[in-house]
């Protein structure tokens, strides 16, 4: 398109260096902080090569593009994670040069790959976060689109480290530098409103409070919070058609076709609110924020707020349905919470101020969760909450209130919801299996007629045990999502071993100090006769 | 909404949160605690077709369900909340952002790439964290001779 055309021309432009050397094909991806693009380039040692260019906004202060690069130099390049050729700069224009791999998209091929493929897939994300991990990496934003998949080289890349943060004992310098441990709360700016349902709102008059940040940084390490946002649109279809759109893959970056929920909001208003796919909010260098917090007196009755959070009134509201002017008055609590909406983890969603790598290995339990259920997106949730409370509905609303326990947040949740058993779950959702009948206490029947076996008798192999046959033939005999199967020739998901399920168990684990390590999934029974 | 007399400090005012709601609060108790209320709880879902979430909507509904939420102000970070209200997307949209070099917000990306201020951040030797990464690469291109372009490459970087 004219768009793309001219795109090209103005990275050719902005960085002079890439006229020469590389022949810019399209653009593959777009995100709120760079752009992907194909390319090839002639190397020295003869061959034509593809390669991703990812040119970075300008806005992106080097210390964050420093440590993006040294997380590709350091950690990238091995065990499927992705690495780095070159890097070009002019100015504010950066480069990185990364080898291209072709890849699917996960949507498209979701219902289609074999259960032994999933195993493959999983086996591979979690040896790329074993890297990532052992150097202290906090990726933040593991999902499909950014960990790239050629199914037919059975090749994989874990991409973008955009959104990184170091562990405290990070071997990343540079995510050291970058690491914020900004624990301090931020305040409102404003009086807030409460409303309170049926939108009815009560202004209540507060200290109104101003965060500052402090002047007094060294210039390097300057700042950086409240990065505002900038938004793919990709308003879902009208009326909220589901979106099916093509989630291309892009090159570590989020798509085009980015889709987005839109939600009613206020009752009286009807606001409508996008989401996006990534958050800003964490993008955020260094930095200690000072915050001086002024009042604003009304009628006397504004409490003195001495400084940000050191404010710390009392009131009856912990833990109740209550919420007053006294609590609200707060400031709210600061942490990071990059990422992508329905990928996150309880303790990041709960706004939990240390974070680990155990946040990494959440996102692919829900990737791994997708996979078991032939389900993408899985949550699907604009706001925390909501992403919160439909995890609830999956591992229970009991079990989480008792796990954010363990991490400092008190959570009240009127409904109270069940676990789910997560082979129900998920073989309901995929819809297909003779199992989930199983599992919900029926007996597959051992009289299927002699008049369906030719029906199937192709289809199977000598081998193939009686059991199993019977289960293919029940599942032909159950209609449309039997013909699919047979069709897919079941490929595995007949038999979906406990140990899968006991593996997504403790990749979903609510408390992210029990959550199952990279390193130690890859030593689990499901991976059994896969070397590592 | 309550005005109650007789609590500990006069003028606080105090509401109830209506069912179903999640609220989560840290245990310090020291910051602001944070909810949603729900005109319908989040279910799973087993009709919706595959591939999509159990947790999809059907907002054809005119009773669709709501979500009644704090205003986003009241929601902690909410000035970088995913769902901070948006401006709908405009033709050309602006391309608004933070800039973390000069440290504040902008209206429209290109206008602040080419601002004094940003331009002179741009050319400083604030980048040369990045030079030093980029000079430990190995350049291993050849240049296309064949190219018509005439812009010269220099070498990299500044």
């Amino acid at each position: 398109t004219a768009g793309m055309k001219k795109d090209i021309e103005r990275l050719y432009e902005a960085v002079p260096q890439l006229v020469n050397v590389f022949k810019i094909k399209e653009k593959i991806g777009e995100g709120t902080f760079s752009s992907v693009y194909l390319a090839t380039a002639q190397l020295q040692t003869g061959h034509e090569e593809k390669m991703a260019l990812k040119h970075l906004i300008p806005t992106s202060h080097p210390l964050r593009i420093a440590a993006e690069l040294q997380c590709l130099t350091v950690a990238g390049g091995q065990d499927n994670v992705m690495g780095v050729k070159y890097c070009f700069r002019k100015n504010d224009h950066v480069v990185i040069v990364m080898p291209y791999l072709e890849h699917e998209s996960f949507l498209d091929i979701l219902n289609s790959l074999s259960f032994e493929e999933v195993r493959e897939y999983m086996f591979n994300l979690f040896k790329a976060l074993r890297r990532i991990h052992h150097f202290g990496i906090v990726h933040r934003d593991v999902k499909p689109s950014n960990f790239l998949y050629n199914r037919q080289l059975k090749e994989y890349a874990l991409v973008d480290f955009g959104l990184a943060q170091g562990t405290h004992d990070t071997k990343i310098e540079l995510l050291k530098t970058a690491y914020s441990e900004d624990q301090q709360g931020s305040c409102l700016q404003n009086n807030p409103t409460i409303p309170l349902g049926n939108g009815v709102s009560v202004n209540v008059t507060v200290p109104k409070q101003i965060a500052q940040q402090s002047a007094s940084k060294p210039s390097d390490k300057k700042f950086i919070s409240h990065s505002k946002i900038q938004i793919k649109e990709g308003r879902e279809g009208k009326e909220g058609s589901v979106h099916h759109s093509v989630q291309r893959s892009v090159f570590g970056e989020r798509n085009f076709n980015v889709y987005s929920s839109t939600y009613q909001q206020s009752s009286s208003t009807k606001v409508i609110k996008h989401s996006k796919m990534i958050d800003v909010s964490s993008r955020k260098l260094v930095t200690k924020k000072k915050i001086i917090s002024t009042k604003a007196l009304n009628n006397g009755t504004a409490r003195k707020a001495a400084s940000g959070c050191s404010l710390n009134l009392i009131c009856d509201c912990y833990a109740t349905d209550k919420v007053c002017s006294v609590c609200l008055s707060r400031c709210q609590q600061v942490a990071p919470r990059a990422g992508t909406p329905g990928f996150r983890a309880p303790e990041v969603l709960t706004k939990c101020p240390t974070q680990t790598t155990a946040i990494d290995m959440w996102s692919a339990g829900i990737i791994f969760l997708s996979l078991l259920s032939g389900r993408y997106p899985f949550y699907k949730a604009s706001d925390d909450l909501t992403a919160l409370a439909q995890i609830m509905t999956v591992r229970g609303s009991r079990e989480t209130i008792q796990a954010a326990k363990t991490f400092g947040k008190s959570v009240l949740c009127t409904q109270v919801v069940a676990a789910q058993n997560l082979r129900t779950l998920c073989e309901k959702l995929r819809g297909t299996n003779s199992s989930s009948k199983r599992s919900q206490g029926e007996v597959p029947s051992k009289s299927v007629s002699d008049s369906t076996l030719p029906a199937a008798g192709d289809k199977l192999s000598a081998p193939e045990t009686l059991g199993k046959q019977i289960q293919h033939l029940k599942s032909i005999q159950e209609g449309d999502g039997a013909l699919e199967m047979k069709a897919a020739d079941m490929k595995g998901w007949d038999q979906v071993p406990d140990e899968a399920y006991d593996l997504l168990d403790k990749l979903l684990d609510l408390n992210p100090a029990t959550r199952i390590t990279a390193k130690e999934a890859m030593q689990h029974p499901f991976f059994k006769d896969m070397r590592p | 909404f309550l005005r109650r007399p007789g609590s500990a400090s006069k003028d606080v005012v105090t509401g109830r949160l209506k069912n179903p709601f999640v609220k989560v609060e840290d245990r310090s108790r020291r910051y602001r605690p944070f909810y949603l209320q729900f005109h319908i709880f989040p279910a799973l879902n087993y009709c919706v077709p595959k591939p999509c979430s159990p947790f999809e909507v059907e907002k054809k509904l005119p009773s669709a369900p709501k979500q009644t939420q704090p205003k986003q102000r009241n929601k902690p970070n909410s000035d970088k909340d995913c769902g901070t209200p948006l401006h709908l997307p405009q033709k050309d949209k602006k391309k608004r952002g933070y800039c973390e070099c000069c440290g504040k917000k902008y209206e429209d990306l290109y206008t602040h790439l080419e601002s004094e201020q940003h331009q002179t951040f741009a050319q400083s030797t604030e980048y040369r964290i990045v030079d030093e990464i980029i000079s430990k690469f190995v350049y291993q291109f050849v240049e296309y001779k064949d190219d018509a372009k005439k812009l010269k490459r220099t070498k990299c970087s500044t």
